[in-house]
């Protein structure tokens, strides 16, 4: 590591006033000159010509420095008034000392253009591109290296990039004060960064102008230590950090973050959203402030605690929403801790949310509530034994819980689906996700329409991924039939039906698969069908039927009697194939079989039907309230 | 003598492969797929002009890459990432449900490749695709 001035200052002749030398190769670390001349003309000044400069890996040919003021003896020389060729704008001095080699080199840039010094950078780099650079630097040391390096600069419109465009900007103003000094093997330094406006890109964050650092910190041959960083981000506030990052192994071996009083909402639109992968929190946005202070030493957190005021959380597609959260917590690494959280109030699936007040108990990566109630409407889901855990390598849950009665009418409202009757309660048994699916263990029980649903083995496969494939079976009993043809208005029916649907299979929430059939309940009840709905019935089977019934006498009653109803679809591939009340006879099959006075029978005559015909058919009858009918 | 066995036994068993791979069906019909094909014809509007600029390509193994993000003015360049990601979650997705909707997993990667040639088979003059390294078609 030291300058090797190989020879000489070996005198040629160049004209009769003018003295030249040719200086030996100076080879040092990171930099070399190559085939050096210095012409020393009558009066004070001296031309430098080398005829390769290497700096770094990168080398420029036929350099110029033509020194205004040249002073050269036995103890050093030195240039005063400097310029360079050909690289433009830049005022030159130097200093050399023969004798402790030690050596000063001062620059002055007045609207130098920033592109020319990409052939002193590595092209691994992204390289400035455009714009200009005003300032000075000061650079001094000695056969060793580098002892002091200072530079106050000042950027107009400059921009870099790399070659794949993945690290660029354009358009930059600010400031840029940066000193280091080394000390043996040490190197300490200081910057002040104030980024006034233009743009980058650095992959996968887009920045503008605005944004402040000042931080300093020591470099050495093993680890880059930032003692104290202040970070500006603006529209956000004020970051305080210290870092060590280990350069043989590459990674971060401790950090603090603090910060007051953040703005959540674009702390995480501009900061953290960039870095997730598609899914439901890449696509949320986040509310209100919170003070942060983050501690991570050996690989992991230590400590993280966080006051959140007034925050909250809402994805993109308004699908869920916390908000108005205020909680103090002070998670710890390998200590138990407890954090209330309150909330006051937010929205599932559009029905609003009330004001909660939950616990959680923390313990290094397991989290636990043993009780929580969210009020829904004018019921409560209570919910139970509530944990969330690391389990190889991902983020497994589970819970149980209860839904207390709630207006069907006003949920419905809220969901935006039809207009329903009755109540809608409901008992969860265990429910987990272990990464992959989210499973159902026991039976989920409702009651709608004055009956119950009844669901086992449900399952639901890559729930956040493209295509989510739910699959499970529903028994559905005593529905009354008043409230679901009014609310699907597909003409009055009177009485109660079962359905049974085995081997379901939803893929993204289509059917795929299904062995589906409803039948009249047991018991005695009223067993009415109007007109109107014998026609919908009828139309479903094909426009044909309902045509014949409008030219029968059967127009003249309003309600008919019946004695049973039934209808079974086994769905494969996109194919219904149906059945009636019975096995039926030949292609025929009876759906409703008549009963009473005046009595009817309605047959239907398809028993293989495309799945998405019946459903554009259903769509008609219902008056396009087709998806009620799907749920 | 024994070599020339062996060499049948494998020709035998390699075509039989293929015929088995022959029977998969690329148009099959399953709501997952569905899906997956309406959000990337979705997607595609928004794609196009990228491909036309050359920002994006289509890469050997079904997918599809930034090739030049220099062609993107800078606010866009992080959109041009997010697309091309889910652009590819979706092709990923989608080789892995046709090969499901076929009743054999294991296929995904034949069906892959099928895929892969062609996309650059059908790709428009003008794009850019990866056969050993980037060509304009």
């Amino acid at each position: 590591m030291r300058y090797i001035l190989l020879a000489l200052l070996a005198p040629v002749a160049a004209s009769a006033a003018d003295f030249s030398l040719t200086v030996a190769d100076i080879v040092a670390p990171d930099f070399s000159a190559r085939g050096v001349t210095l012409i020393l003309p009558e009066g004070d000044s001296a031309d430098l010509r080398i005829a390769r400069l290497s700096v770094q890996q990168r080398s420029l040919r036929n350099v110029h420095i033509h020194c205004a003021n040249f002073t050269l003896s036995t103890a050093g020389m030195s240039c005063h008034g400097g310029t360079l060729e050909p690289l433009p704008g830049m005022l030159l001095a130097f200093d050399y000392r023969f004798d402790a080699a030690r050596w000063k080199v001062f620059a002055q840039l007045s609207n130098a253009p920033v592109k020319q010094f990409a052939i002193f950078l590595p092209e691994s780099v992204p390289l400035p591109t455009q714009g200009k650079i005003d300032g000075t630097l000061r650079i001094s040391g000695n056969a060793s290296g580098i002892a002091d390096f200072d530079a106050d600069l000042r950027l107009a419109d400059a921009g870099f990039s790399d070659a794949s465009g993945l690290h660029a900007a354009e358009k930059l103003r600010g400031t840029i004060k940066f000193s280091a000094a080394r000390k043996a093997a040490i190197l300490t330094w200081q910057t002040n960064i104030a980024w006034h406006s233009g743009e980058m890109f650095w992959q996968p964050l887009y920045l503008r102008g605005g944004h402040r650092i000042s931080a300093s910190g020591t470099l050495d041959n093993v680890s880059l230590k930032v003692e104290q960083a202040i970070v500006d981000l603006p529209e956000v506030g004020r970051v305080q950090f210290s870092a060590l990052w280990d350069m043989r192994q590459d990674a971060l071996m401790e950090c603090t973050v603090r910060g007051d009083n953040l703005a959540l909402e674009k702390l995480f639109a501009n900061y953290a959203k960039p870095f997730l992968d598609k899914g439901a929190l890449a696509e949320s946005h986040l509310y209100g402030h919170a003070d942060v202070d983050w501690q991570y030493r050996n690989g992991a957190t230590r400590s993280l605690r966080l006051a959140l005021r007034d925050a909250g959380i809402a994805d993109a597609e308004q699908r869920f929403a916390l908000l108005g959260v205020n909680s103090e917590i002070d998670w710890q690494a390998d200590a138990p801790r407890n954090a209330n959280i309150a909330f006051s109030g937010g929205a599932l699936l559009g029905v609003p949310l009330g004001a909660g007040q939950w616990t959680v108990r923390m313990h290094g990566k397991d989290f636990s509530v043993e009780q929580g109630i969210l009020p829904v409407l004018d019921g409560r889901l209570e919910l139970r034994d509530f944990k969330l855990y690391r389990k190889d390598d991902a983020w497994n849950w589970q819970f149980s819980a209860s839904l207390s009665r709630i207006s069907m009418e006003q949920f419905s409202r809220a969901a935006g689906w039809p207009k329903m009757l009755g109540t809608l309660a409901g008992r969860i048994p265990r429910v987990g996700y272990d990464g992959n699916e989210i499973n159902v263990d026991g039976a989920l029980l409702f009651s709608v329409f004055d009956g119950t649903v009844v669901a086992t083995q449900l399952k639901l496969a890559d729930p956040f991924g493209r295509a989510p494939r739910l699959s499970g079976n529903l028994s559905m009993r005593e529905l009354d039939l008043d409230l679901l043809t009014r609310t699907f208005s597909f003409g009055n029916m009177q009485g109660r039906i079962d359905v049974d649907v085995n081997n379901l299979q939803l893929q993204d929430w289509q059917p795929a698969r299904f062995d589906a059939r409803v039948f009249s309940s047991a018991g005695n009840y009223s067993k009415k069908i109007s007109q109107k709905a014998v026609q919908n019935i009828s139309a479903l089977g094909g426009a044909g039927a309902a045509a014949a019934i409008q030219r029968s006498y059967l127009r003249f009653f309003e309600n008919f009697g019946y004695d049973r109803l039934g209808w079974s679809c086994v769905l494969r591939n996109g194919i219904c194939t149906m059945g009636g009340v019975d096995g039926g006879n030949g292609g025929a099959y009876a759906i409703v079989k008549g009963g009473g006075i005046p009595a009817i029978t309605v047959m239907g005559y398809n028993r293989n039907v495309s799945w998405n015909e019946l459903m554009t058919r259903l769509k008609r009858v219902t008056q396009g309230n087709v998806q009620a009918v799907v749920q | 003598m024994s070599a020339m066995i062996k060499f049948l036994i494998a020709f035998i068993a390699l075509t039989a492969a293929l015929n088995v791979f022959a029977a998969a069906d690329l148009e099959v019909n399953s709501p997952g797929v569905n899906t997956i094909k309406q959000s990337m014809q979705a997607r595609h509007a928004q794609l196009a002009g990228y491909y036309n600029s050359g920002a994006v390509g289509l890469t050997a193994d079904g997918l599809i890459a930034v090739r030049d993000a220099g062609a993107v003015p800078l606010a866009q360049r992080q959109a041009v990432n997010a697309l091309v990601a889910a652009e590819n979650n979706d092709r990923n997705a989608l080789y892995a449900e046709i090969a499901n909707a076929n009743g054999h997993p294991e296929w995904q990667g034949e069906i892959r490749s099928t895929f892969a040639q062609r996309w650059i088979q059908r790709a428009q003059p003008g794009w850019w695709v990866q056969s050993g390294g980037w060509k304009q078609k």
